[in-house]
């Protein structure tokens, strides 16, 4: 089996897939410390070198604002008062949500990526695992050889597991290393705040546990491992269904997109909570933002994920292990 | 380098799942099935920093006049007034305007008393307050109908809340200059102006007198600023002031504001 | 051991209600080169991607070196080794990378055997370029570099010769016919192209419509239609004559065509003679597969 994770890996280190996900995520990790870089600077212009409870103080007062503007909807209005309700937890116990530094930047950035760009990240090494094998024809080749489809199908979902991971964690080194140059290396031990918990329009801050920012980005990460798994498997079995790879691709990137855009307006659909999409963004739940539907937890998500998953590997396995290759 | 890429990559990849699955591992341990409280960590204070004083401090406090609410520029008197102190001082003005739409007086109450703002306030020179409105002319039917007892049952708490904001405000700053900012009469072109003009006068003539109680607590009348052409000076919803209105204001307020 | 080394027994194939194949049996010896010839979608792809195990077989057994395609896939399969239409490899890895790739799929091979099987194909100078700067006949090499890696029995060869050029061609000839000479390979060969087959194989199975029309020995394929042309004068005459002892046909330029049959012919030469007919020439010839395929199939075209 490691011969056949091998062969697999050499294929993806030779298409230069990881290389081109890694150039993508050093790009835009660039942009976006470039464009934090400037909201700070014109923070400095307008309100001078003030401290960070000052400026989360006015932020607080400018949400409050918004949510008393006329138009606005009742789902947006709640979760902004959530908002105001931690950022006002923060500042009383004297934690700065945003202590500068790369570690922030990585977090608030693998918030911002969970649910739609690290996803296409993955999907840019799943998409073509198999497919591309069937449209280039040396699927032939390799399902001629003395070994079974299963352990061929296998070797290609244990590399997958590898590379996804393998983005992951290039994903947290890239941003904290292009970021710290502007925002410098410091910054781990951080306290940061987690746990919130929230029950209608009301945060609870009872299980509230205060940890320090490099524990916090583990779990984070590995929440977002997790979602870059299922939709990896996922994009997998559709690799395997669909034989041609931008028709592959082109379904789950509609599956992805309209998630992102469900997720803000599902809160009366209740059904959608089993949606794989709608589950995406599991560090939601860590930071306490609302979820998209009332009554999702961490642990709902983490079950719909993964019954997606298992779901995704079973089909993936029944249809190669039978399918006539033409 | 092109041979050992693929083992290379191996490698890191191997590592890096491991390292994943322990933080999910640990990610599910700790979320559900330790309770939080237990490992709160202990966290250094850092030193509230004395801040620096250059320049002076302006905190604004209230409802939407304090936003600038009707200013199409968005800076609302205080902008305005600010401007115009920056101008006469020649000194560097910082400020911070804690001003929320629809706030009234027991909602202000409450936020003076959050430790953030009051923070803010130790370090100020002068605070400018614009309360009330809310308090008198959107509480609902009573001031449509008229209705006597209901509106100084709205004044009577509104005064008590006001006293609470300003002994509040004064135990925790001594030396700035408090100025609140009286009412105008919005409605005084339409019908039942007598009426509506004595309820403002009447509110106002209270406040006026709950300030004087106070040291250093000035009251600002901006009633007769709107009495006679009252329609050019209010935004389109006939409520709020326009750009025209707030520079009135802050004109009155930085005439009374010195060195 | 016995000396079959492929079994295909009533192999059929129903895509929906359509029978594609429809029963096939031959057997492969060892050391033969076995040609499986016929037009355009008769099945020939279909019953090859059945022998590799790329398509499961609505009935009927395939035993490679006696182990069961079906149940017994992997011990089946490293019996084996076959190019399935082109030799489709991975185009951005080099030519070594790519048998290594293989090689890895195999129990064991060694780098000394993978180096002598470069060789055998004459790669070795490009052997570490990447494949998509290979040439048709450089990929069709390495695409059966690759197939005997795993020092196979058998080896299956769809169009082996598709898309070479002459001289590609008949290397690609003259290798077979070593491998299954020297080397003791069986090898099945798959074409629409009579000439090629005639030329490279031992035996021939004729396959039209997913069915196999007749299974023999080139030689005796051909040897069946022999026939005689005759230059006779008077023609009418020697036709009456031959016409009593055997069935003939007026060819063209004035010739008389009879089937070749041993003995009777030189009798029947006798008879014209005696008959005071003049034999100007009787000639033996012996016909290209083409027209026997004709015949078979009933005028199937084929390229």
């Amino acid at each position: 089996m490691i011969n056949l994770v091998k062969n697999e890996m050499l294929k993806i280190v030779r298409k230069k897939r990881i290389l081109v996900v890694a150039g993508i995520i050093a790009v835009l990790v660039a942009l976006f410390t470039y464009s934090q870089f400037r909201e700070i600077e014109r923070r400095l212009e307008r309100f001078g070198d003030v401290d960070w409870r000052t400026t989360l103080q006015q932020q607080i007062i400018d949400t409050q604002n918004r949510i008393t503007s006329s138009g606005i909807s009742d789902e947006w209005k709640s979760e902004l008062q959530l908002r105001i309700q931690q950022q006002q937890y923060y500042l009383d116990n004297d934690v700065n949500p945003m202590e500068p530094g790369a570690p922030t930047f990585v977090r608030t950035f693998a918030e911002h990526s969970i649910n739609l760009f690290l996803p296409l990240m993955v999907m840019v090494v799943a998409a073509d695992m198999v497919s591309s094998e069937r449209s280039a024809g040396t699927v032939k080749l390799l399902l001629t050889r003395p070994v079974k489809r299963w352990r061929v199908l296998m070797s290609k979902y244990i590399t997958l597991i590898l590379s996804v991971s393998v983005i992951v964690v290039l994903f947290g080194l890239l941003s904290y290393l292009i970021s710290g140059l502007i925002f410098g290396y410091q910054g781990w031990t951080a306290p940061v705040i987690t746990g919130f918990n929230v029950e209608g329009n009301e945060l609870n801050t009872n299980t509230v546990q205060m940890i320090p920012q490099w524990q916090y980005l583990l779990m984070e990460f590995s929440l977002v491992w997790f979602v870059a798994l299922i939709v990896g498997t996922i994009t997998f079995m559709l690799s395997v269904l669909i034989r041609n790879t931008p028709a592959g691709m082109g379904v789950m990137l509609a599956a992805l997109i309209s998630g992102a855009i469900l997720s803000s307006m599902v809160s009366s659909w209740e059904s959608a909570k089993y949606l794989f999409m709608i589950n995406l963004n599991l560090t939601g739940y860590l930071s306490g933002q609302a979820p998209p539907i009332e009554g999702m937890t961490l642990g709902f998500s983490l079950l719909v994920l993964t019954i997606w998953g298992i779901a995704a590997l079973i089909v993936s396995f029944a249809v190669f292990i039978r399918q006539d290759i033409y | 380098m092109r041979k050992y890429s693929v083992q290379m990559t191996l490698i890191f990849s191997v590592l890096s799942f491991l390292l994943m699955m322990f933080g999910l591992g640990w990610t599910i341990q700790n979320q559900f099935f330790s309770n939080g409280a237990a490992e709160v960590i202990e966290k250094a204070k850092p030193e509230k920093e004395a801040s620096k004083k250059d320049g002076k401090v302006v905190v604004a406090l209230g409802d939407s006049l304090t936003r600038g609410t009707g200013d199409d520029s968005g800076k609302g008197y205080i902008g305005y007034l600010v401007d115009e102190l920056e101008e006469k001082s020649k000194e560097k003005i910082t400020l911070h305007n804690f001003g929320v739409k629809g706030y009234r007086s027991n909602q202000l109450l409450n936020q003076v008393k959050q430790s953030e703002i009051q923070r803010q306030i130790k370090n100020a020179d002068y605070i400018l307050i614009t309360i009330g409105g809310n308090d008198l002319f959107q509480s609902g039917q009573a001031f449509v109908d008229m209705d006597e007892k209901k509106i100084t049952q709205a004044r009577e708490s509104y005064l008590k809340n006001l006293q609470a904001v300003l002994v509040e405000l004064r135990s925790l700053n001594d030396h700035a200059a408090i100025f609140h900012i009286g009412l105008y009469n919005p409605f005084i072109d339409l019908n039942d102006s007598e009426q509506t003009t004595k309820i403002v006068r009447d509110w106002n003539y209270e406040t006026n007198k709950l300030l004087d109680q106070q040291k250093q607590a000035i009251y600002v009348p901006t009633f007769d600023l709107f009495q006679l052409s009252v329609n050019d000076y209010l935004y389109t919803d006939k409520f709020h002031p326009n750009a025209e209105g707030y520079r009135l204001i802050a004109e009155r307020v930085a005439s009374l504001i010195t060195w | 051991m016995s000396d079959i080394t492929l079994s295909v027994k009533g192999l059929r194939k129903t895509i929906g209600k359509k029978e594609i194949i429809k029963g096939l049996d031959f057997d492969l010896k060892r050391g033969e080169v076995f040609g499986f010839l016929g037009p355009n979608g008769a099945g020939k792809t279909t019953t090859i991607r059945m022998l590799v195990g790329l398509i499961k077989p609505s009935s009927g057994s395939i035993e490679i070196g006696g182990y069961n395609v079906r149940k017994n896939f992997t011990k089946a399969m490293s019996q084996m080794g076959c190019i399935v239409e082109n030799p489709e490899l991975y185009s951005y890895l080099t030519g070594w990378e790519n048998l290594e790739h293989f090689a890895r799929m195999l129990p064991e091979v060694d780098r000394a055997y993978m180096e002598y099987v470069v060789d055998l194909v004459r790669l070795n100078e490009r052997i570490h370029d990447q494949v998509k700067t290979y040439s048709l006949g450089m990929r069709q090499r390495l695409g059966i570099a690759q197939a005997l890696l795993g020092k196979p029995k058998v080896l299956i060869l769809d169009e082996p010769t598709n898309g070479l050029d002459p001289m590609g061609i008949r290397e690609m000839r003259n290798f077979i016919r070593y491998l299954a000479e020297e080397e003791g390979l069986t090898v099945l060969v798959s074409s629409h192209l009579l000439s090629e087959i005639q030329l490279m194989c031992d035996r021939v199975a004729i396959i039209s419509k997913g069915a196999v029309i007749k299974v023999d020995y080139v030689e005796n394929l051909l040897a069946m239609q022999e026939r005689v042309i005759w230059q006779v004068e008077p023609r009418e005459t020697a036709k009456d004559i031959l016409s009593e002892v055997t069935s003939v046909v007026e060819g063209p330029d004035g010739a008389l065509i009879t089937p070749y049959i041993e003995n009777a012919a030189s009798s029947w030469n006798r008879l014209l003679v005696e008959k005071g007919v003049e034999v100007k020439e009787m000639n033996r010839k012996l016909p290209a597969l083409e027209d026997l395929f004709l015949e078979l199939t009933g005028g199937e075209s084929i390229d």
